[in-house]
């Protein structure tokens, strides 16, 4: 064991020194916090348990959930689906860092879902199709399309699941005293096993069991901090408004000096650009996430698909009203003067420690923090290996594949996803909203055109939908690329390339469409039908 | 089989998609103009004089207005307007808008027989 410490240890070293996000060990003195540990450990064994009782039957299951969950139900579902390490830890450390322009994130992620409900919900619900890839693979009429779009959800997973794997470690290396490497796998390895042991029907449960424990453990903790700094306690998401107006102004014990205005001006940091650039890739990445798209399909009734949606975002809006209330506190307390360490993806908890509140409250949002990671990680390995297994193997490859081998298949899938991410969460290239923001500029540049067009212009060719997936994985890839200190990295931030990418994918799509043979008239009539059946 | 099967979120067909075209319109004017126009607004209401100095990626450093405006330093329940009206009114805006457009289209779904 102690060899391993070492290697592992040797290993964090070897990997941080080249990174500038390196992630800080939380827990230097390898301290095993005793009550936030019993806390975390029994919340996985809760899950564990919940996944058990409700385990997949079939493959029906498996991809479905058997189509019958119910709206609030379904809401909360989408909610813990949804909101993850990026939303509990990652967005209150961005607004801390970056002030009014972090609010694009948090517009960004509920704003997409007036887009998603209004033109996609019910259409791809009536369409009825099980995946993403399904969809693309039946409106554009083409094996190459159906490929490509699964492999691009597999790398949507992929990235997605990155930022929450640093979410998981950074957690339990607090929680355990053991070192961030270690954490990773540990913590990942849990979440492989209750993939594994349920499928999304365990996953559909689970998640409603998280967004519990979510909400419980983000509300409950706040109502503390604000009544230790002396602001409105009793509904803290008002009460951090006074806070944020003394942060810019002084008052409440930060002298004139002390005042930090770019914390609350909306144009201090950055440029009116950016904002726009980064709330708008935001909002076209909800629309064109494949495993937020596929919830729509556990539900029996389009309008059941619908009402899901203004249930989730009801359910993700509790906690968005809230984050950057732990951003407040915690910048409040910095310009006090409180002496602590600030890592910005442990914001959250930080914020509870900078309080002054006694340690289980800041083991309350650790254990909440892995529980969002949980239900987003569970969703992406699910969305990943059915893509494997149901469009790309049983599809593509072996379509006279039997029940049994493509449960099999599903599950090497899952491992193999998991695995992977694990190497390349050990050194983590950004901050995890970050991380996560390049997941959804890839969803937006991608799918939401695909989508988009398929569903609302029945003239898009199969050529056009290949040709807007180069382009869009280009866009994407390419704006990772580009030198940090040029121009074109000016204007398409890597993480809000959407802004160049999806009026070229558009434009794109439209032109090819123009130039190759109009879809056949089945196609044509079914999605006639999707809109106006008479 | 003279139908017109064509399928254009411009040119929508038959009553019932007309009908709910028109009203997705609607919404989505509100949703853009609520979030992206109020971004417009502040910049154009910003007091001229208060500036900030960027550096930008690519080391050029610009001057812009830092967004001081009535808006910004007005309180409502105590937050900076702007900042409550951004995390918090915009996303119960959204709520709203899609609870409209749910009641809207059952009720459009039941008149014109569509499940």
């Amino acid at each position: 064991m102690k060899k391993m410490m070492h290697w592992g240890l040797s290993l964090f070293f070897v990997l941080m020194s080249t990174n500038a996000f390196a992630v800080a060990d939380l827990n230097p003195e390898g301290k095993f916090k005793v009550v936030p540990a019993i806390m975390m450990i029994a919340l996985l064994i809760l899950f564990i348990l919940v996944g058990v009782f409700s385990k997949a039957q079939n493959t029906e299951d498996y991809w479905a959930a058997g189509r019958g969950v119910g709206q609030i139900g379904g809401g909360m579902a989408i909610a813990s689906n949804w909101m993850s390490a990026a939303s509990y830890l990652g967005m209150a450390g961005l607004i801390y860092l970056k002030g009014y322009f972090a609010i694009s994130y948090v517009l960004g992620w509920t704003g997409g879902y007036v887009l998603l409900l209004v033109l996609m919900a019910g259409q791809v619900r009536r369409y009825g199709k099980y995946t993403a890839p399904d969809f693309i693979g039946d409106r554009y009429y083409s094996t190459t399309a159906r490929l490509m779009s699964a492999l691009i959800v597999i790398t949507i997973s992929f990235v997605y699941s990155v930022g929450q794997y640093k979410g998981i470690g950074m957690m339990f290396n607090w929680i355990f005293g053991i070192n961030y490497q270690t954490s990773v796998v540990v913590g990942t390895g849990v979440v492989l096993a209750y993939v594994l042991i349920s499928g999304m029907l365990g996953a559909t449960k689970n998640m409603q069991v998280q967004y519990v424990v979510i909400v419980i453990t983000f509300f409950l903790p706040l109502f503390f901090i604000a009544s230790k700094l002396g602001y409105f306690s009793a509904v803290p998401q008002i009460g951090y408004g006074a806070a944020v107006y003394d942060i810019g102004h002084g008052g409440n014990g930060i002298s004139a000096a002390a005042t930090d205005a770019s914390y609350y001006l909306p144009f201090a940091k950055y440029t009116a650009y950016h904002w726009f650039a980064l709330c708008i890739t935001l909002m076209l990445g909800t629309a064109g996430l494949p495993h937020v798209i596929g919830r729509f399909y556990v539900v029996p009734r389009v309008s059941d698909a619908r009402w899901q949606v203004v249930w989730g975002l009801f359910c993700i809006a509790l906690v968005y009203w809230t984050a950057p209330a732990y951003a407040a506190f915690a910048k409040f307390s910095n310009l006090l003067g409180t002496a602590g360490t600030i890592t910005p993806d442990a914001i959250v908890v930080n914020a509870a420690e900078l309080a002054g509140l006694p340690e289980w409250f800041a083991g309350f949002l650790a254990a909440g923090g892995v529980s969002a990671a949980f239900s987003t990680v569970g969703g992406l390995l699910m969305a990943g290996s059915s893509a494997f297994a149901h469009d790309i193997y049983f599809r593509v490859l072996n379509p006279n594949a039997s029940e049994e081998s493509k449960m099999k298949i599903a599950r090497v899938g899952t491992i193999i996803l998991g695995v992977s991410i694990i190497v390349v969460a050990l050194n983590p290239p950004a901050l995890i909203a970050q991380i996560t923001a390049v997941a959804f500029a890839l969803g937006a540049n991608t799918f939401f055109p695909l989508f988009l067009l398929g569903l609302w212009w029945s003239r898009t060719t199969k050529e056009a939908a290949i040709a807007g997936m180069v382009v869009g994985l280009v866009v994407t890839f390419g704006s990772m690329l580009i030198p940090k200190a040029s121009i074109l990295a000016y204007y398409i931030p890597f993480t809000s390339s959407a802004i160049v990418g999806v009026p070229l994918v558009l434009a794109t799509m439209i032109i090819v469409s123009m130039m190759t043979p109009e879809p056949s008239s089945e196609i044509k009539e079914l999605l006639y039908k999707v809109h106006n059946d008479e | 089989m003279n139908k017109d099967l064509n399928i254009n979120f411009f040119k929508p067909v038959g009553d019932f998609m007309k009908k709910d075209v028109a009203m997705k319109k609607k919404l989505l004017v509100i949703w853009f103009v609520a979030v992206y126009g109020f971004l417009f607004l502040l910049k154009l209401v910003a007091d001229p004089n208060k500036t900030v100095e960027l550096t930008l990626n690519t080391g050029e450093k610009i001057t812009q207005v830092s967004g001081v405006s009535f808006l910004t330093e007005t309180q409502f329940l105590g937050f900076p307007f702007h900042y409550w009206y951004s995390s918090q009114f915009l996303i119960a805006l959204f709520i709203f808008l899609c609870y409209v457009y749910c009641r809207f289209i059952d009720k459009l779904e039941s008149e014109y027989d569509k499940k």
